[in-house]
């Protein structure tokens, strides 16, 4: 029998279907409830996205700096420094290339893991990961990441530091226009959505950030 | 950060909870067990320290969206909409999955979950699995079967890591070690790790984090639950604070996620519905810190994500309450906002419900999913004040399907007989004013010899005893309200 076939016999569909008084699933069925969207939508302008983004990730203990393209990789390199940062990692990016980062970075004695196929185990080792961003949604200050080939999951994941570039064309109004994009576009790896540094309650309900994910957040927005 | 870091321990301290060790036993007794935990003032005042401010958190964040009230009624429509037609969201699911590339796997039971799990381990030869939080898991009490194979199980939520290592059970859904404050986490640390006791949170959390870190680079299996299965995109969606679940989906090869067959939304569109009140219920957060979707194998050329992808949907009796009035409880998103919400769960905790759904939602879903025999004094474990109901995400009328459990308790004489006896007799009485003024004065003359000089009765013979016991009964005036307005009226 072919996965589906067997899946479509399976006593748990079987049972699913006789608990719903039916012995075969309709192929058509009424349409889910509609989305109201005066219910889920909280920003209904596209004006001045950056700021309010920027309001909600700090918020959400995010640190976030506005900068010119050219001042971007001088700023980003002096905050790496002043916090005694002596590795990262980066994805192949136009943006970091274009905003000249890596040079900036080289030249002040930071050493640089490229990511690619053998990148997975040594990225454990790197201090911090200096990455763009698919998204980010103005409405819960969220910076949106779509894993690809030359952007993997553990750079926004594994490292203590996640620094964050923006470009003006990253923002979304809201949540919702970020779930309505989505099931048209081809998106094998899935997203996902980062809206601070890690952090658990689970001792009394103490806050502590830098669980498991960064423990340090830090986004530069691009004008 | 430079933490004393042992290699693994041979092995943890073998302390039990007291309540959950009673609650455990074959024959679930819920009277001694709440009894003896509603006595418990260290538990209580644990407990109490991070309900109150969880249900707080959840009103604030609630009160900052355009109306609450709505999106809640919306939620609870998709999700009861998704159940009446869980077969075709199932069927769409499942070919969504296989598209991208995994697995669908259906287990009618725990028994069956874990041989399909331990299945995909054993083909892909994994030795050493990370795994993040998940109810569906402590269900049918995943981590100890994987244990059992020989394999090195580590549960990566903190909460979760420290039930583990205690041998102990979680407490509540969202924060597992609700009951523990920490010196007995501190204390458990030392033990564990062989380090010196520290009750710093940020220390304890960083011990943690540094063991767990070396598990998360060596795994070769990740495992997770899910929120929600979006059932258009054949997708997962996992909100968590930690980013340990991120880490079960990237460095592993294998990936395989457990989850109620329940979980199902048709749209991704429908998570900014259903999990917006989620996040908001659980923790009075407006999203979590990281938000996963995903589903499928890692694309060519990835260095990171599964190659192989399972996800194995549970039923384990969920099918069955499908059937039945009970479907409603079947839109549960796990938020823990009615236990955070419950005066009982307030006074007694998670463990002495003695399974791992506590309070509301787990008085109807424990006897719902292991029998209403076993489980029949749970249903009872309400005021029916509706704190439950007000605070639900998806609107689940929790009050009336308990009252609507303890019908069926009675009606297949799952009660005790006396207690039947008694109803029988009451309603008996409440049927005929003659004879219901008899036994009121019958009462009255009874409660009144007994209370003598004092204003209250402090002790009656059983059953009356299970009152007298926890309080007095106020002494009955000498005459009836309704004698006095009879008499009022001329």
């Amino acid at each position: 029998m072919t996965p589906m076939a067997t899946f479509k016999n399976h006593p748990v569909l079987k049972s699913v279907r006789q608990a719903l008084g039916r012995s075969a699933t309709p192929t058509e069925i009424p349409a889910p409830p509609e989305l109201d969207e005066p219910l889920i939508r909280l920003v209904h302008s596209d004006f001045g996205l950056p700021e309010l983004f920027a309001a909600r990730a700090r918020e959400n203990k995010m640190r976030v700096t506005f900068v010119s393209p050219e001042d971007a990789a001088p700023m980003l390199t002096a905050r790496l420094k002043e916090l005694g940062i002596a590795s990262a990692a980066y994805p192949v990016s136009k943006l970091i290339d274009q905003l000249e980062i890596l040079p900036a970075l080289a030249a002040a004695g930071v050493s640089l893991l490229p990511w690619g196929p053998a990148a997975l185990n040594p990225t454990y080792d790197v201090d911090a990961g200096i990455t763009d961003a698919h998204a980010a949604v103005a409405e819960t200050g969220s910076v949106v990441i779509r894993p690809t080939a030359s952007h993997g999951r553990a750079l926004s994941l594994v490292p203590n530091y996640h620094f964050i570039l923006l470009e003006p064309k990253n923002f979304l109004p809201d949540l919702v226009d970020l779930f309505q994009k989505l099931p048209a576009e081809n998106d094998p790896s899935g997203l996902i959505l980062i809206t601070g540094p890690s952090k658990t309650a689970d001792i009394e309900m103490n806050l502590v950030t830098g669980v498991h994910g960064p423990g340090h957040i830090e986004i530069f927005i691009l004008k | 950060m430079a933490l004393p870091l042992t290699t693994l321990p041979p092995e943890g301290p073998k302390k039990r909870d007291p309540h959950l060790h009673a609650a455990s036993k074959s024959k679930f007794d819920f009277h001694s067990v709440s009894v003896e935990a509603a006595g418990d003032t260290r538990l209580k005042a644990a407990v109490q320290n991070a309900v109150v401010r969880q249900d707080a958190a959840r009103t604030r964040s609630l009160a900052l969206l355009p109306d609450s009230d709505a999106l809640r009624t919306l939620a609870g429509k998709i999700k009861g909409h998704t159940l009446d037609y869980l077969d075709f969201y199932l069927e769409q699911f499942e070919q969504n999955v296989r598209k991208r590339g995994g697995t669908v796997h259906f287990a009618r039971d725990g028994a069956e979950a874990k041989k399909i799990i331990l299945k995909l381990a054993a083909a892909a030869n994994c030795k050493s699995c990370i795994k993040s939080k998940s109810m569906a898991s402590e269900e049918i009490e995943l981590a100890h079967a994987l244990e059992l194979s020989g394999m090195d199980v580590t549960e990566t939520d903190l909460g979760e890591f420290i039930v583990q290592i205690n041998h102990d059970k979680p407490s509540h859904i969202v924060t597992p070690v609700i009951h523990m404050n920490k010196e007995a986490i501190a204390r458990l640390f030392s033990d564990y790790f062989k380090t010196p006791y520290n009750d710093d949170p940020i220390h304890l959390t960083q011990q943690a984090r540094v063991y767990l870190r070396e598990k998360f680079r060596n795994a070769d299996f990740g495992m997770t639950g899910g929120n929600f299965l979006v059932a258009e995109t054949g997708q997962i969606c996992v909100v968590e604070n930690e980013g340990n679940a991120r880490q079960s989906t990237t460095t592993p090869r294998l990936l395989v996620s457990l989850v109620g067959i329940e979980k199902l939304v048709p749209r991704l569109a429908d998570l900014s519905v259903v999990a917006v009140p989620l996040t908001n219920s659980a923790t009075g957060q407006p999203m979590t810190v990281s938000t996963s979707i995903f589903g499928g194998v890692r694309a060519e050329g990835e260095a990171d994500g599964p190659s192989e992808f399972h996800v194995v949907l549970l039923d384990n009796g969920r099918s069955e309450i499908l059937a039945g009035d009970y479907r409603e409880t079947l839109a549960c998103i796990r938020c823990g906002a009615c236990l955070n919400a419950c005066p009982i769960y307030r006074s007694i905790g998670g463990h002495a419900y003695g399974s791992v759904y506590p309070g509301p939602i787990g008085a109807l879903l424990t006897p719902l999913f292991q029998g209403l025999a076993e489980f029949k004094d749970l249903p009872n474990a309400s005021s029916l004040c509706g704190a439950c109901y007000e605070a639900c995400p998806v609107k689940i009328n929790i009050p009336r399907h308990l009252i609507n459990l303890r019908r069926d308790i009675t009606s297949r004489e799952l009660s005790h007989p006396v207690e039947r006896l008694i109803y029988r007799a009451w309603a008996w009485t409440q049927g005929s004013t003659t004879l219901y003024n008899l036994v009121a004065m019958a009462q009255k003359i009874e409660l009144r010899r007994r209370a003598g000089k004092s204003e209250f009765v402090d002790k009656l013979p059983w059953p009356g005893s299970g009152w007298t016991d926890v309080r007095p009964i106020p002494k009955p005036a000498a005459r009836s309200f309704r004698s006095q307005w009879a008499q009022r009226r001329g």
